[in-house]
């Protein structure tokens, strides 16, 4: 509760920056996961012998897009947490 | 203390700005179901009651984001807030709920409407398996609007949680405070972005795959089910870090 002014718009900036940080780095994960998924459907529906195949590359590939989205999560519990001002 | 002015400042801003912003994902995730109503009634005129029940079906639930936006601007309008705590905290809580919502639905609301659209185009395609792609398409688009409801509850949270300023809290730390409220409207405003239209890709390639396979539906299922499950994962990452902004600041 003790804060100077000046403490307080420093933690006030890292907390906005975890926001920030958390919020637009899922946009690009979650629009690339989603295309992966969806072209993973289509290459079941037309050639369904290679499901195995489709699903095995469609998580690793998602789990490799995932990476930032995990990154903006790290970063953002740093912030959040790690900060002392 | 604040004046009772700039905390109806707060409530105006915030309910104007999510009835508003979603409105625009509305207009154009409906439009574009309505589009592709319309180009396969003209392919397949005599599928027009199967196309008229799937497009209305979509539009109803692309159109829930917009109803939450709806229901948080009237809380935020007609609760009395203003008689409540007038505080710096107020302010930031009221103005982040309207963002929180507003923004979050924006995502979702793009993403059902692709999946319905798709769905009308599938249907055009093969009207004989109506039922089968309409299913796959609510389902897709249930998928898509879980994000969404991320977003309501964090804002229902800001609206129902203010926290109190306790005695003795200095200047800094309410700077402090109304900005942790502030980012956490933001952090799931954007955190569903992704997540909501990436869902509504899958679905809407399933539902496309499935009017042009539609031996293949169970397994095309069963992808659409794990890749939409993968692509929720950063919304559930925007989930945490903004409950944790709300009520791990001290």
């Amino acid at each position: 509760m003790e804060m100077t002014i000046a403490q307080g718009i420093a933690k006030a900036a890292a907390l906005l920056g975890a926001g920030v940080c958390m919020g637009i780095g899922a946009l690009g994960p979650g629009l690339g996961e989603g295309f992966v998924a969806g072209k993973a459907c289509e290459g079941i529906a037309r050639s369904p012998e290679n499901a195995n195949l489709i699903t095995r590359t469609m998580l690793v590939g998602q789990a490799v897009s995932e990476s930032t989205g995990i990154y903006s999560l790290v970063i953002a519990l740093l912030l959040v947490f790690a900060v002392k001002v | 203390m604040v004046s009772p002015e700039i905390v109806k400042i707060a409530m105006f801003l915030g309910a104007g700005i999510s009835v508003s912003v979603s409105s625009v994902a509305c207009g154009i995730g409906e439009g574009y179901i309505a589009g592709e109503a319309v180009h396969a009634m003209m392919k397949q005129p005599g599928a027009n009651d199967k196309l008229f029940r799937n497009m209305f079906v979509g539009q109803a639930i692309a159109e829930t984001g917009g109803i939450f936006s709806l229901v948080i601007a009237m809380l935020l309008l007609f609760s009395g807030l203003e008689n409540g705590v007038l505080s710096w905290l107020t302010v930031s809580s009221l103005l982040a709920a309207g963002i929180a919502v507003g923004l979050g639905s924006v995502g979702p609301v793009l993403g059902s409407g692709y999946s319905g659209g798709q769905a009308c185009a599938a249907i055009g395609r093969q009207p004989h398996h109506a039922n089968d792609i309409m299913g796959n398409m609510l389902i897709g688009q249930a998928l898509s609007q879980t994000s969404n409801i991320f977003a309501l509850v964090v804002s229902l949270l800001l609206i129902y949680s203010i926290p109190g300023v306790p005695a003795g809290a200095s200047l800094g730390w309410i700077i402090m405070k109304a900005t942790a409220l502030l980012a956490s409207g933001l952090v799931i405003g954007f955190g569903t972005l992704g997540p909501g239209s990436g869902i509504g890709n899958v679905a809407g390639r399933a539902n496309d795959m499935i009017g042009r396979y539609p031996a293949q539906r169970k397994t095309i299922m069963r992808t659409m089910f794990i890749g939409a499950a993968v692509s929720e994962s950063t919304a559930i990452y925007s989930l945490v870090v903004s409950l944790l902004l709300i009520f791990a600041i001290k």
